[in-house]
């Protein structure tokens, strides 16, 4: 810790943010914050910084190691000079103003100097005091001096002061002898800080759903009864079980599994009657997790709906049942008891009223998620509002913003909520921040320094080889050490070890010292993926005072261990044959210099729906210039379709504002029936033809944003468009709004979900129609209280808090029927223009027909095709015709090509204050190299030879950027390289007829090294 | 795959979408034969045309280039490029008689895991099936290998790299960029380097 805390009185107040809570969110709100420019305050209540998420084992719907794309975040927050992690801290007070606050933060001691702690673990070793190891949710032991987990940052342990026999009873006292480095600090005190910040983003997370609650379905009772989070654990690597699935009863694999699904979540009688969004999917990412670990597992899935409604998320639910032995009971959680020699024995009853039992080995309860348990104090502190249910109270318009000016709430105190959408929150509240902070940008903030590059030119290649067990990820199918062993065996090899997680902090720490100490030169790391985890190897690089050209990956994961999970051996051969050709390439590499490239200050903004207005706003509110294209002749897009929303206000008057403030923004300039015509350029420097109806306008600009949005899918099913009594959502919605939406003697209407929705035209979920038809179901029931009602559905997807909405539904009397994919209603159009609407009643088993006197089908939302956009992005697209993020979780709304960034609907289906945040997130981002004011691209240019160019121009002819010139030498033409415009792609030395050019990093001799080193090995 | 022979196949994948590609296979866990090893590049235009016979003269028994699909190159036009190195590597391959199928240039996007799991596995199969080097060509491995040698040592002389900047530019100009056009225009362009090669008669 700092002792230094600035001057209350310091000008420099106003540069800097603070952000309560060290999850997932927190980080990536404070990493964002200094990339934007401002200095972070990361103030975390827990000895480490990385919250539940470090936790998990792995991430849906990729199943993605989820320690290993979080640890990179941790290790960059944790090397930022502008952040300032406190951690055992909590927020007491906020005193002051948005822009001018004084935050009053109570630092607990961690009686072990941060600074001091070299994180080698001797106090742990030699503590004398068992406790619970928390991280672990208890299931093995931990002592009093303890870190949380071997990745966390701080690599600090401390002393759990509770416990401590020292601090308690003044015996003991031997971590203080057996720590060499001298950080035990038993006179550590309490510290209250004053801190001047700008403005507050809340990050706290989530509470969980009490014991009390879950003992009713054994929890406590029964040991074969546990939590999801210690389900999780049980499945990791680093885990108290080493990552074997195993009964905490008997230690043996279970072979049946039941996962209880809303355990504490929309449950009137705990009080929670939401739902907690995020259970469906990580107990489907656990039962598809057990059956890789054991493949003969069998599932089985107790659910009420299968609320699988995010991007791809569908998809992963049907892969997880295509996979056989997946059971989905649409149930309320069964009762659950134990059987005599073993087992839980689970009685339910399903939706046609029968009754079944069965055993299991072990039942999973999918816990709800709660409001943080200090939500009232952190509340009281912050001085915000708080909604029934103890979140953080917000509005639809203002997702991000709480009740008190300059304090913004991201993540599950929000709303539960999963990663991506935490990660986004995070994104926009950077940006709000940013906007508000605009003239402090710069003012708290100092730049990152690294130590003096080493030159290694004329030394001998010392490669050091770090192979990387990722868990079980890599571990559990390729023997990771003989592949350690066989590296020392490589020319030029002089050190190589394996490693749990080589993205660790602890980790990069080794690399430094092992850099040093062995003198290294080259860095080769086998692991993951260059196009995740380079950029954090070459940091390291560079803070070993090493070119961050020096290093080279070995794919071992996503290309080996994923790939080949049934055949340990042969994936054993490809792994090291990978790591030999990364050797070989490696002793061919050279220090390459970096060049900086200016940044044109401005945004381009494709779509001038609420998503691109928004995001406009909120990068001109930053102090950035802004241009806005719209398709159509007026701005505002689809949002223009709704009448109400779920408050009963029209949110029309809100697009209406927002167009106005668009309008009127002197950094905004709005071009109307104007379409992208060409694209080109980068990160920094695009240029852009826009075709307008006065001809063509050319922009230059920075940075992009896509937010071309959708359109209502048009139904063709269920006689949509053969009756004025058949509507869609949307067109109800217009009806409602224009006065006269019901015939007189209308007392019938049924509503039909997922039409077209989830399997036929459009493959996925789009997220909003559930929410829809239940806000128009009581609407009308408002409207005509003896209205009957029927929805037809197959989930409810009311999430979060629509469930809600859900239940006020039912309890006004709206009947909820489920119908299987196989079995749909019917529709048909009788004599006088009756509809009639079959269909199958569960819980009467016999079939119903009904005559509608207003028939509403609840239509998904359709992608603009992004066809054109994307190929002249050079960005992809899904399947389904979405933009592609460039990672699911944690880049939502970057696409691949740095420089461009996606929001709204053209991103994937959500709601409106889903889009708004989205739409600020994506203007946070798409702000920081305009933040920056300047970009460092790869050095991977190409280079030419003069002594071997003939100057024949075919290199200048086939590059696709004008990057090379032609010059008068002496002898006669020469070419020669702008590597400001150069990208790097190598068709200039493909086609040089001398091999007069070379490719940084990809060289020739580097390219025929890792062929020859193929060849080695056979 | 063949019971009696596993392949070795070495790959060269462009990092924006191929290697992309192949990295979200992994993600989904989509399983295919572990016989590729991979070359990364940052596109498909940086293949040299010697580096698949390369390939071959050092002990593969398959060469796979993957990249973005025509039109969509993250470079522009860096895989039409690579199309013209490949017709060139077909048409010494066919010269020096050995079998077309074993070198193989095939596209998949950042987004199409499993088009990638398809072409590698299928690919796999084939070479599997046409046994090592030389094997289906009933040839020597040795010597074929020596001469694959002698054929990547030509890609890397003047003569054919100039044929290949000839067949490049009348690609560019003429806007047509099937394999079939540009394999005429490789073998055109490049049939006096290639007849010196093979020892035939100059044309």
């Amino acid at each position: 810790m700092h002792a230094s805390v600035p001057n209350p009185s310091a000008p420099q107040a106003v540069g800097s943010v603070m952000v309560v809570g060290g999850g997932v969110a927190g980080v990536q709100a404070a990493l964002d914050l200094t990339e934007l420019g401002y200095k972070v305050w990361l103030v975390e209540k827990s000895g480490a910084i990385g919250g539940v998420m470090a936790r998990l084992d792995k991430t849906f719907p990729t199943n993605d190691c989820s320690l290993c794309i979080l640890a990179p975040k941790l290790v960059e927050a944790g090397r930022d000079p502008n952040i300032e992690i406190l951690t055992l801290a909590e927020l007491v007070e906020l005193s002051g103003s948005a822009g001018n606050f004084v935050a009053t933060v109570r630092k607990q001691p961690r009686y072990i100097d941060e600074e001091v702690c070299t994180g080698c673990g001797q106090c742990t070793l030699y503590c004398l005091k068992e406790i619970g190891n928390g991280f672990n949710e208890n299931l093995e032991k931990s002592h009093a001096a303890h870190i949380d987990y071997s990745q966390a940052v701080p690599t600090s342990y401390y002393i759990d002061a509770k416990a401590c026999l020292r601090l308690n009873y003044d015996t003991c006292g031997l971590c203080a002898v057996a720590c060499q480095a001298g950080a035990i600090r038993f006179d550590d005190t309490e510290k209250i800080l004053s801190i001047p910040v700008g403005a507050v983003i809340l990050a706290p997370g989530f509470g969980r759903v009490s014991d009390e609650v879950m003992a009713r379905y054994g929890l406590g009772q029964f040991q074969d009864v546990v939590t999801a989070f210690e389900h999780e654990r049980l499945m990791c690597a680093s885990g108290p079980t080493g990552g074997e699935i195993l009964r905490l009863s008997d230690r043996k694999h279970p072979k049946k599994i039941a996962f209880l699904q809303c355990i504490g979540s929309r449950d009137e009688t705990c009080g929670n009657n939401y739902c907690s969004s995020v259970c469906c999917m990580y107990a489907i990412k656990q039962a598809t997790l057990a059956r890789e670990h054991d493949p003969g597992c069998e599932i089985t899935f107790f659910s009420m709906d299968v609320r699988t409604h995010g991007k791809g998320f569908d998809a992963a639910r049907e892969r997880a049942i295509e996979e056989g032995n997946f059971r989905v009971i649409h149930a309320r959680p069964p009762r659950v008891e134990d059987v005599f020699g073993g087992g839980l024995l689970l009685t339910w009853a399903t939706e046609d009223g029968r009754h079944h039992s069965e055993k299991f080995d072990l039942v999973v309860l999918s816990q709800g998620l709660e409001a943080p348990a200090d939500a009232a104090g952190l509340a009281r502190a912050a001085g915000i509002d708080l909604n029934g249910y103890l979140f953080a109270r917000t509005d639809t318009y203002a997702p991000l913003a709480t009740s008190r000016p300059g304090v913004y709430v991201i993540g599950a105190f929000q709303g539960p909520k999963d990663i991506p959408d935490s990660v986004t929150q995070a994104g926009g509240a950077a940006a709000l921040c940013a906007g508000q902070l605009a003239p402090g940008r710069g003012t708290a903030t100092t730049k990152a320094s690294f130590p003096a590059e080493r030159d290694i030119v004329g030394e001998e290649p010392r490669i050091g080889v770090f192979v990387c067990h990722c868990g079980i990820n890599i571990g559990g199918v390729v023997k990771v050490p003989k592949v350690a062993e066989y590296a020392k065996t490589l020319p030029h090899v002089v050190y190589a070890t394996d490693n749990l997680y080589s993205c660790s902090q602890d980790t990069q720490r080794l690399l430094v010292e092992t850099i040093h100490q062995h003198r290294l030169n080259r860095l080769v790391v086998a692991a993951c993926t260059p196009r995740t985890h380079e950029p954090l190897f070459q940091a390291t690089l560079r803070e070993a005072g090493l070119n961050r050209s020096l290093f080279e990956m070995a794919n071992i994961r996503d290309q080996c261990s994923w790939v080949h999970m049934h055949e340990p051996e042969a994936a054993t051969e490809k792994a090291k044959d990978a790591v030999r050709m990364a050797v070989a390439k490696a002793a061919h590499l050279t220090a390459l210099p970096e060049q900086q490239l200016p940044v044109t200050p401005s945004a381009l903004v494709v779509g001038g729906g609420l998503a691109g207005m928004t995001a406009a706003l909120a990068i001109a509110d930053q102090g950035f210039a802004v241009t806005l294209v719209e398709r159509e002749k007026e701005l505002g897009g689809r949002a223009l379709l709704l009448t109400w929303d779920r408050f009963g206000r029209d949110p029309r008057k809100n697009v209406a504002g927002l167009i106005a403030k668009v309008k009127a923004h002197p950094r905004i300039t709005v071009h109307t029936r104007a379409a992208v015509a060409a694209v080109s350029g980068y990160v920094g420097n695009f240029t852009t033809t826009l075709a307008t109806a006065k001809g063509s306008v050319v922009v230059n600009h920075g940075v992009m944003v896509v937010a071309t949005g959708g359109r209502p899918y048009e139904p063709k099913q269920y006689c949509h468009g053969e009756s004025p009594k058949i509507l869609t959502q949307l067109e109800l919605e217009k009806k409602l709004g224009s006065g006269r939406p019901l015939a007189r003697n209308a007392k019938q209407v049924a509503m039909i979900q997922c039409v077209g929705s989830r399997g036929e035209d459009l493959a996925y979920c789009s997220r909003v129609c559930c929410g829809q038809a239940l806000k128009n179901s009581l609407r009308l029931r408002k409207l005509r209280p003896d209205l009957a009602i029927t929805v037809l559905y197959r989930d409810m997807r009311a999430y979060g808090f629509l469930e809600d909405d859900y239940r006020a539904a039912r309890e006004a009397g709206v009947l909820f029927v489920r119908y299987q994919p196989e079995k749909k209603p019917e529709v048909s159009i009788g004599k006088g223009g009756a509809v009639s609407v079959r269909y199958h009643d569960p819980l009467l088993r016999d079939e119903v027909e009904l005559d509608a006197d207003l028939l509403v089908l609840s239509t998904g939302i359709v992608p603009e095709d992004p066809t054109r956009l994307a190929r002249m992005l050079k960005v992809p697209v899904t399947a389904e015709k979405f933009f592609l993020e460039a990672h699911v979780k944690l880049q939502p709304v970057d696409l691949p090509v740095d420089g461009t960034y996606v929001c709204g609907l053209a991103h994937s289906p959500r709601s409106m204050d889903e889009t708004i945040a989205q739409a600020q997130a994506a203007a946070g981002r798409a702000c920081q190299p305009l933040a920056r004011g300047s970009i460092t691209p790869a050095p991977i240019v190409s280079r030419i030879d003069p002594a071997k160019c003939i100057g024949c121009g075919a290199c200048e002819t086939f590059c696709p950027y004008k990057a090379i010139e032609i010059y008068k030498a002496d002898k006669g033409r020469k070419a020669r390289t702008l590597t400001a415009s150069c990208k790097g792609c190598g068709v200039c030395a493909a086609r040089c007829p001398t091999m007069a050019i070379d490719m940084g990093r990809f060289t020739f001799a580097g390219i025929m090294a890792q062929i020859d080193a193929f060849g080695r090995g056979i | 795959m063949s019971q009696t022979h596993s392949p070795k196949i070495l790959g060269f994948l462009c990092n924006w979408c191929c290697y992309t590609a192949a990295d979200s296979a992994g993600v989904g866990r989509y399983q295919y034969p572990p016989n590729l090893r991979v070359i990364r590049m940052m596109c498909t235009g940086r293949l040299d045309p010697s580096f698949p016979l390369e390939g071959l003269a050092r002990g593969a028994d398959g060469i796979f280039v993957g990249g973005c699909h025509p039109g969509e190159c993250h470079y522009i036009d860096g895989n039409y490029h690579a199309l013209v190195s490949a017709a060139l590597v077909h048409e010494m391959l066919a010269r020096l008689g050995v079998n077309k199928e074993r070198f193989l240039i095939d596209w998949a996007s950042a987004a199409e895991g499993p088009n990638f799991v398809r072409i590698i596995t299928a690919f796999t199969h084939r070479v599997a099936a046409l046994g090592p080097l030389g094997a289906a060509e009933g040839r020597e491995t040795e010597a074929l290998r020596l001469r694959l040698a002698e054929a990547a040592e030509a890609a890397r002389g003047r003569k054919i790299r100039t044929g290949l900047i000839n067949a490049s530019r009348e690609m560019m100009q003429g806007g047509d960029f099937s394999r079939k056009a540009i394999a005429g225009l490789v073998a055109g362009k490049c049939a006096k380097a290639l007849a010196e090669l093979t020892g035939e008669a100059v044309p």
